[in-house]
């Protein structure tokens, strides 16, 4: 195997194009998982590494083998064990390996080995697989627009765009950074999980526009309430029930859905969608839980968990920290939350729907 | 850390320039087995032991409770190490032999070599690379079992001098007592350079005790491979 296999970098994370272009669909290969045998995709964040070299990326988070304070760790030792472990993933890169596989093969210390498996793995070296579906619906975008180097940067501008730090989806908005060619979603710039060169003012942000979503018919919506009562909130179970929505989808709309408290409390309908949260698992709490503001911490205790080890991990956080605030800040904040996000949404001419669904609320649930 | 090399029993000394400590799993839960051998190095922090079985089993897709009884074991044998690790050892000038009989996988190897304790640059990694790039050895997993091995041998060792050397403590009263002891137990395995350098004797190695240190490389059958497992099976029953 060449000790330096060309790299090729996925369009949607660098505008540096790989010097073979992006040609209509290439023969099917021996090997089915990447489109061309001898390429191995590594994320743009790592394009420091290479065979013949150690950089201060690599010194820096492995400060172990570099500063002679032990006599089997040294440089040398190092190259051993990240060439093995590269070189060994690269034999067949559709295939995620196991660090038991590696250190089996390896002669060292298994701590060692541990660790430099885990940040090779960290910076996509090794067990790197978001990039193969990028590329196949990259593929197919190029077949229906002739390759060229302006329509793989035009892809760019298009939804679906990957986060380079934690490399899940972005939605609602992300961070692009055009100097180095970053995608960073929300979440990740927020916690400055970018490259070490990079700085937070070289991001702009760029709104990912919601029109891949189709609005919500009342059929839909009536299977997500189903859903919901039916499988409180395990969201995976919702999200089948519901025919074309996503997870996400279901718990955004969820959101906004004007709720239960009204027609409790009487009051005026775009408040107390808040009280979601609460109403998912264990309606009759809610209700008793806003009329007893001062609820005793026993219960409050209580109400942490149900939510606790929800499948979304935004919403557990949402929910333990506002069973923390306490219940009137946390009404409070989730209404001016959803207010402002309706407003965003009416202003995409979403109107009609809320007052579709209102007028299917108020059908179906007689005060 | 280290300390330096004297020829006094009195410092505490490492039989390696890295002691790493070959830790050696067989357990069984279940109705399943696992047995495993590595080296581990004992100034990683404990939580590393946990860490560890943790993920060697997801790796291997083991029930959970193997978890604690792997965290367990690797926990008890370096607890074991730590108690020898810095007791004086009995190293006057000591050359030993290192036997190696083992089977990986489909390979056989068999070798003796001598190994000089006293010299701490000494690496039992580094041998086994150089060892399994020479043998032109394709099995990747022969090498950290090759180093195990002397690891294991040369920590048998060490156990042994710490106890001789505390039984000379202990028998320091009679001296000729102690005489007796550092010929009996101390210099048992060791060669005594003083006879075997004398100087009408050469350094070279007779001709007919070549094949004694000749190191074997064997790839086996299949069938081979499975009887001997099946040996080994009963054996260990």
């Amino acid at each position: 195997m060449a000790a330096k296999s060309p790299v090729k970098e996925p369009p949607g994370t660098s505008a540096v194009n790989p010097t073979t272009p992006l040609a209509p669909p290439p023969v099917k290969p021996e090997l089915p998982s990447s489109s061309e045998p001898d390429v191995v995709n590594v994320p743009s964040y790592s394009r420091w590494f290479s065979f013949d070299s150690i950089s201060e990326c690599e010194v820096k988070f492995l400060p172990e083998f570099f500063d002679s304070r032990s006599p089997s760790k040294n440089p040398r030792v190092y190259r051993y064990y990240r060439d093995s472990i590269v070189k060994h993933y690269r034999e067949n890169p559709s295939r995620k390996i196991t660090f038991t596989d590696v250190r089996r093969t390896l002669v060292g210390d298994v701590g060692s080995i541990r660790r430099v498996f885990d940040f090779l793995e960290t910076w996509g070296l090794i067990n790197y697989f978001a990039s193969v579906k990028t590329l196949k619906w990259e593929d197919k975008e190029t077949k229906s627009s002739a390759a060229s180097a302006e329509s793989s940067s035009a892809l760019k501008e298009t939804s679906k765009r990957l986060c380079n730090g934690c490399k899940t989806l972005c939605t609602i908005a992300c961070f692009a950074c055009d100097k180095y060619d970053l995608t960073l979603c929300a979440r990740c710039y927020v916690r400055g999980n970018h490259r070490v060169g990079v700085s937070s003012s070289d991001f702009r942000r760029v709104e990912i526009s919601e029109e891949a979503r189709s609005d919500w018919t009342e059929k839909e919506t009536l299977q997500l309430l189903e859903a919901i009562m039916h499988f409180g909130d395990d969201w995976r179970k919702v999200a089948q029930h519901v025919s074309g929505k996503s997870e996400k989808d279901c718990i955004t709309h969820f959101i906004k859905l004007p709720f239960g408290q009204e027609f409790i409390c009487k009051e005026s309908d775009s408040e107390d969608v808040d009280n979601k949260f609460f109403s998912i698992n264990n309606p009759s709490d809610a209700v008793s839980e806003s009329e007893n503001v001062g609820a005793t911490s026993p219960s409050k205790r209580m109400r942490l968990t149900p939510l606790a080890d929800a499948s979304n991990p935004i919403m557990a956080q949402a929910a333990f920290l506002s069973a923390l605030a306490g219940v009137e800040i946390a009404e409070v904040a989730a209404r001016a939350a959803v207010t402002t996000l309706s407003d965003v949404d009416d202003r995409a001419s979403k109107g009609s729907l809320m007052r579709n669904t209102r007028q299917q609320g108020m059908n179906s649930n007689p005060s | 850390m280290k300390l330096p090399a004297t020829s006094s029993s009195k410092a505490p000394v490492k039989p390696t320039a890295d002691n790493l400590v070959p830790i050696r799993l067989d357990i069984e839960t279940e109705g399943q087995r696992y047995k495993d051998a590595f080296t581990w190095n004992p100034s990683d922090p404990d939580s590393e032991v946990v860490v560890f079985a943790k993920r060697t089993v997801r790796d291997l897709k083991l029930p959970p409770q193997f978890i604690t009884q792997i965290a367990q074991s690797i926990q008890t044998q370096l607890t074991e190490f730590r108690s020898y690790e810095g007791q004086d050892m009995y190293t006057a000038e000591k050359i030993v032999p290192i036997k190696l009989d083992l089977r990986v996988n489909h390979t056989l190897i068999k070798d003796h070599f001598l190994w000089d304790l006293n010299n701490y640059e000494s690496d039992p990694e580094e041998f086994a690379r150089t060892f399994c790039n020479d043998m032109g050895i394709e099995d990747p997993e022969v090498g950290p079992a090759v180093a195990f091995a002397i690891r294991e041998q040369l920590y048998e060792i060490a156990i042994q001098s710490v106890a001789s050397a505390r039984e000379i403590k202990i028998s320091k009263k009679g001296r000729r007592g102690a005489e007796h002891a550092i010929s009996s137990k101390g210099g048992g395995n060791a060669l005594d350079l003083m006879k075997l350098f004398r100087y009408n004797s050469s350094v070279v190695r007779k001709r007919k005790e070549w094949y004694v240190y000749e190191p074997i490389v064997d790839i086996l059958s299949n069938e081979e491979v499975d009887a001997l497992e099946a040996r080994e099976d009963r054996n260990t029953r």
